[in-house]
């Protein structure tokens, strides 16, 4: 099947990518784009382990064709924090202990940062729904939300970090 | 791929590419589909880029218009649906999680029309019903007459839908979708229960009740809702309409749930939900 | 034995340090194999049985062989070295003539892209006959039923040597040939009809727990290449590069020396990768292309034809006297192995018999295959099933005799010297301290003020249980060599899942005698590392932190000894403080290890450089025991069960890393409550799996969950570094009993199947199910 062009901006860099019609999000990110931060867990969305940002919204990109990322903004974990800099939620989940093996963390990160976006001073029910379509095997949750926790008091006397 | 940006254009690709074409909103119902091999679609029109079709129109006093791609998130946070079509609202909230509430949309939930489809009792409830563009124009149905069977519904291959229609409630009107899984996200409806309830002078003067996933469609307890229209709905009626929904759901055994379990849990969803939707018609 | 022990005062064992690979982890940029896209990458896919149980009439793969794209297809045919008769998983890389699961491979396809190679599995045509199947294993069991294994195999028992599982007798086979049963395991103390027939109180249940799987986020992966000289580089996703690289070297007919295991960042194991999978088959694309060759389970691979853990059935009959005392137990235990055997059979019954005093016990057990995939380990094999039912049990006896459950449990509970059913003496653990202690905890003590404030329409529940693992051993290797500039670098070949190189440089420093910060640690591949075993069976700290500590111990001694003879002293005047050996008392008086290390890589130096090494094996297990404490919000109406509270308390010897070990409690404890309330392979009477995605296996997610409270206590391991045990396997066995104890709390019914669903809960309280 041709390939199509595909144009939209990731982390912040206009990019160009040639991919098939039948191409996730997910896939061209990973293979097209380089950027293999966002992880398949499962292909059907029941993980969160390829979460992003779409629009500034955190969606499962293996269910998103990447021709629908056409024209839009995508940020992966490698647009979090800058190159010298670890983002805030970054910081907090080396520092509390929660990358295990790490495969899921690219994702929690991602649905954490979307959520202090949206919420930025959750509730401890909050944060966990908030990551509850992030499937974690190694960790239990209970630092990850401890971490969020952590971020989102200090973010409240500080005011909002990007 | 096809892209385009109007509804007449996605008619249109429609009637050129007939059967093998499959139109994609969110892909969170799609995509799965494609990956496990169910269906291998030779072009997708890709919904995402026509305007029209977005959006949650609504204005106080009057009924809402629900674009086919609305996503299940817009449903879940806007306050016009929250307050007056709170049923809505609750089944958009539970679809998924976050990530996949973000792309999966209304017209795709009951498009793909799943028995356990989320957002169909509450829309059934409110009386909702579908706008169909087709090449011989715009057409309406009842959502209580959208679904034929497991994965049917009305449309036909060329046609597609537009929006949904809710009336306004009238006043003392609450409603309420419960369902149950077996965990609190991720999850798809063993049973899901909507219901709908306009109390006037302290009587029932009309009421709606939803089932999802106990039979090849969603549907109404017709009888149900007859036991309780013109009555003061006590705790015993509303434990008898809840024993009459049980005789409206046809339930399979399978291994989500067997379907005496359906059974008892469309007891228990329509006495809550029925509760729930009185209380907020109350308030 | 004394604890090993030191009083170095750096900084090292004990701290809570974050593992340094942290940063990396959370920006995205480790690579898991499925980042790794070497120049020339090609594609594997297996194409797989339909069929539980079918003979193989027909393969055609010339449509697949003519796409476009595709470089290789392979059949058994095209591989000489396949065993007529494949003795194990690995072995069967394609299938021959014979089926044996759903989802078994039969050909393999290599292509520039994936999607060309899922193309071309459409385009193989495969024709067969299918035959009758065995799927249920109590069926399974009986004479007549469907054969699974080739005749003539024999059990494949290097799974339990992998696990170093304490010895049990082997039982008599059964005199019909029960074709199916593939091992069996008996062990006997007392006369246990006497002792039923002096007993007030009789219980007998039947406890099962379904296939599980482990779960890991990251599937199945390995990138293979071949050199042009015949030497074969695995990039693998493993627990174990040595035995990877054992099991490929056997399955291929090479030489170890032939092939190099690296291996990579693993995303999860818990012992489902621990025995190579799909490494042979993409080893040997890898050949026939001469091409690098990638291969990537999908989810719905992994849930069909992985390797998950065994479906275990145990009929359990207990008896006591109406003064608490026990007077016997009698166990028939059936293990549903799959397609290839490789249950830890012996353990069941050793966790039966031996956690609680007997009198008098009578264990069978068998080890039954079917037509299913066959199992790997998971996480504690069998103890999470054998502790639900003994731990079920011991709760069900001390209610029917009114009695507390707690001290029911102390009173009977093994002590280090009892024996355990195979009459070797208990060693050293912790259990009845880990027991007081969670008894001690508010969440226990408190329970009857918690339950009284239930919320109208809701039951509250209470539920303790206590388990443990009886601690892995397998010999391994270590070096610590001093840098030039002062500072040490550790050598394992240990893959690092849990955490464990933090805490095995932390016993570096602190057994060498410098501060953390000074010491890197590297996972070296099957080249470069000494031989070492697998990141499993809760042994890596308890047997690699033996290795790292000795070579550190030995690095230490050889500075010490260059540092006397430069000073004139004598080695045991020496100290280390600061990096600078020193005489003691004379602190002006030393040499840097800046120095030491400079001198043994300096041009004409007669200074040696530092290198210490250390090979150990071990004998002595080291069991590590855990209680939980669950309490449940129940609604009896739909059987939904809410977690409010629950914490683990678990016996870890010596915490290395208390942040570390904190981890794998949490962790470990929500693999277990996901076997308590959710999880579950299951299969239709055709050997199909019906629930072959995330949405239906049942992981919990964060919104299921409280936040997990741990509390470590400390009973040293007299052979484990500074006293450690093992943590990883202890946390994923209580909670099915501590659930299940919590819902006759909540309700007075005994439930004994798992996954404790909403469904069962609601329907046994309407009348309709167990009671």
């Amino acid at each position: 099947m041709p390939k199509q062009i595909l144009s939209f901006t990731v982390n912040g860099d206009k990019t160009e990518v040639l991919v098939q019609p039948y191409v996730t999000l997910l896939e061209a990110l990973r293979d097209e784009a380089g950027l293999t931060g966002p992880k398949e867990g499962c292909g059907t969305g029941d993980c969160g382990a390829c979460t992003v940002h779409l629009d500034g919204k955190p969606v499962a990109s293996c269910l998103v064709l990447a021709l629908q990322a056409r024209g839009r903004n995508v940020r992966t974990i490698e647009g979090l924090g800058t190159p010298t800099e670890l983002h805030p939620l970054q910081d907090a989940f080396v520092r509390h202990g929660v990358p295990q093996c790490g495969f899921c963390i690219p994702g929690v990160l991602m649905a954490a940062a979307a959520l202090l976006d949206e919420t930025p001073a959750p509730t401890e029910e909050q944060i966990r729904y908030g990551i509850a379509g992030n499937l974690c095997r190694c960790t239990g949750y209970t630092k990850m939300v401890a971490a969020i926790s952590e971020v989102a008091g200090s973010l409240k006397t500080k005011g909002a970090a990007r | 791929m096809v892209l385009p940006g109007s509804v007449d254009e996605c008619v249109k690709a429609l009637a050129t590419h007939g059967a093998g074409a499959r139109t994609v909103a969110g892909g969170t119902d799609l995509l799965p589909q494609m990956k496990n091999g169910v269906v291998k679609p030779a072009v997708v029109i890709d919904l995402s880029g026509v305007a029209a079709l977005k959006g949650v129109a609504s204005a106080n006093g009057s009924g809402l218009r629900v674009g086919a791609c609305a996503t299940a998130r817009e449903l879940e946070l806007n306050a016009d649906v929250r307050k007056r079509f709170a049923g809505l609202a609750d089944g958009a909230a539970l679809v998924g999680s976050v990530q996949v509430r973000n792309l999966a949309t209304v017209g795709g939930n009951l498009c793909n029309a799943a028995p356990s489809a989320d957002m169909a009792p509450p829309l059934m409830a409110l009386d909702a019903e579908a706008v169909i563009a087709g090449p011989k124009g715009e057409r309406r149905v009842p959502l209580t007459a959208f679904f034929k069977g497991v994965r049917q519904t009305v449309l036909g291959a060329d046609e597609l839908l537009v929006a949904f229609v809710v009336p306004a409630p009238a006043a003392g009107s609450g409603g309420s979708y419960i369902r149950h899984t077996p965990r609190r996200e991720l999850d798809i409806a063993v049973v899901g229960v909507a219901s709908q309830v306009t109390i006037q002078n302290g009587r029932c003067v009309k009421a709606r009740i939803a089932l999802a996933s106990v039979a090849p469609t969603p549907v109404m307890a017709t009888a149900a809702q007859q036991a309780l229209e013109g009555q003061a709905l006590t705790p015993e009626l509303i434990e008898r309409a809840a024993g009459l929904a049980v005789d409206a759901a046809k339930p399979i055994s399978d291994q989500r749930g067997s379907a005496e379990f359906r059974k008892h849990l469309v007891r228990v969803l329509t006495r809550r939900t029925l509760t729930a939707a009185l209380a907020r018609a109350s308030a | 034995m004394s604890v090993m022990k030191t009083t170095r005062d750096v900084k090292g064992v004990g701290l809570s340090i974050p593992r340094p690979d942290g940063p990396d982890k959370v920006t995205g940029r480790i690579q898991y194999v499925a980042d790794i896209t070497p120049r020339g990458l090609l594609h594997a896919k297996l194409l797989r049985s339909p069929h539980a149980h079918a003979k193989i009439v027909k393969i055609d793969v010339s449509k697949a062989r003519a796409l476009p794209g595709v470089r290789a297809v392979l059949t058994a045919k095209d591989i000489p070295q396949l065993k007529r008769k494949p003795a194990s998983r690995a072995h069967a890389v394609l299938a021959l003539d014979r089926v044996v699961f759903v989802g078994q491979p039969i050909a393999a396809v290599a292509a520039d892209e994936l999607a060309i190679a899922e193309e071309a599995l459409d385009l193989i045509e495969v024709q067969y006959e299918v035959l009758p199947a065995a799927i249920d294993p109590l069926q399974s069991m009986k004479p007549g039923a469907p054969p699974v294994a080739d005749p003539g195999t024999e059990a494949d028992l290097s799974e339990a040597l992998a696990h170093s599982a304490v010895a049990m007798a082997k039982g008599e086979a059964p005199t019909t040939k029960a074709i199916n049963v593939s091992q069996t395991a008996a062990v006997k103390r007392g006369d246990v009809a006497k002792g039923f027939a002096e007993s007030d109180v009789v219980l007998e249940h039947t406890y099962r727990v379904p296939m599980v799987h482990q779960g890991y986020l990251e599937p199945h992966a390995v990138l293979a290449e071949w050199d042009r000289a015949g030497n074969l580089t695995l990039w693998a996703s493993t627990q174990g590069s040595f035995n990877t690289r054992s099991e490929v070297a056997d399955v291929l007919e090479i030489e170890d020396n032939r092939i190099r295991v690296i291996p990579v960042e693993c995303g999860g194991g818990f012992g489902g990768k621990i025995r190579a999978l799909c490494e042979p088959i993409t080893a040997i694309l890898a050949r026939v292309t001469a091409r690098p060759v990638r291969y990537v389970m999908t989810r719905r691979e992994e849930l069909e034809a992985g390797m998950p853990a065994p479906q275990v059935i145990i009929r359990l009959k207990t008896g006591a006297r109406k003064d608490g005392t026990l007077t016997a137990l009698e166990a028939e235990t059936v293990l549903e192995s799959g397609a290839f055997s490789g249950t830890v059979l012996a353990v069941s019954a050793v966790f039966l018999g031996s956690l609680y005093k007997w009198p008098a016990f009578d264990i069978k057990g068998s080890e039954v295959l079917t037509h299913k995939p066959s199992v790997a380990a998971y996480r504690a094999p069998v103890a999470p099933q054998s502790i639900f039912a003994i731990d079920s049990q011991m709760d069900a006896m001390a209610r029917a005799l009114g009695v507390d459950p707690v001290s029911f449990r102390a009173r009977h509970l093994s002590h280090p010297g009892d024996p355990m059913a195979n009459n070797q003496p208990w060693a050293s653990m912790g259990a009845p301290q880990v027991l007081e202690r969670a008894a001690a905890h508010p969440a226990w003590t408190g329970r009857e003020q918690w339950k009284k404030g239930a919320p109208k329409g809701v039951l509250r529940g209470v539920g303790i249980a206590l388990g443990g693992w009886l601690g892995g051993l397998q010999p391994t290797g270590a070096t610590v060599k001093l840098n030039p500039d002062g500072t040490l670098a550790v050598l394992t070949g240990q893959v690092d899942i849990a955490g464990t190189n933090i805490a095995l440089a932390q016993i570096a420093a602190t057994a060498y005698g410098v501060d953390i910060d000074k010491v890197k640690i590297t996972t070296g591949d099957t080249d470069v590392a000494p031989v070492t075993g697998l990141s499993a069976g809760s042994k890596t700290i308890y047997t690699v932190g033996v290795a790292v500590m000795q070579a550190a111990q030995a690095a230490r001694k050889q500075t010490f000894e260059i540092a006397a003879a430069e000073l004139e002293a004598s080695v045991d005047d020496l100290e280390l403080v600061d990096g600078k050996v020193v005489v003691r008392g004379v602190p002006n008086k030393g040499v840097t290890l800046q120095s030491i290390g400079k001198k043994g890589n300096l041009y004409m130096s007669k200074v040696e450089p530092v290198l210490g090494a250390s090979h150990p094996a071990f004998s002595q297990q080291a069991p590590a025991f855990a209680a939980q404490i669950a309490r449940i919000e129940l609604d009896p109406d739909t059987g939904e069960v809410t977690l409010k509270d629950f914490v683990i308390v678990q016996d870890v010897g010596r915490a290395i890393n208390p942040l570390a070990v904190e981890g794998q409690m949490q962790g470990g404890a929500v693999q277990s409550l996901g076997i308590a309330l959710t999880e579950g392979l299951f299969y239709d009477d055709k050997g199909r799996l019906t629930n072959p995605s995330l949405l239906d296996y049942r992981k919990l997610t964060a919104a299921d969950l409280p936040n997990l409270e741990t509390v470590i206590v400390e009973v040293p391991a007299p052979a484990g570094p500074f006293g450690a045990r093992g943590v990883g396997e202890p946390p994923i066995i209580p909670a099915p009993a501590a659930i299940a104890n919590a819902v006759q709390d909540a309700t007075g019914k005994r439930l004994t199947e798992t996954p404790l669903t909403p469904e069962k809960i609601a329907l046994a309280l309407a009348g309709n199910g167990a009671s």
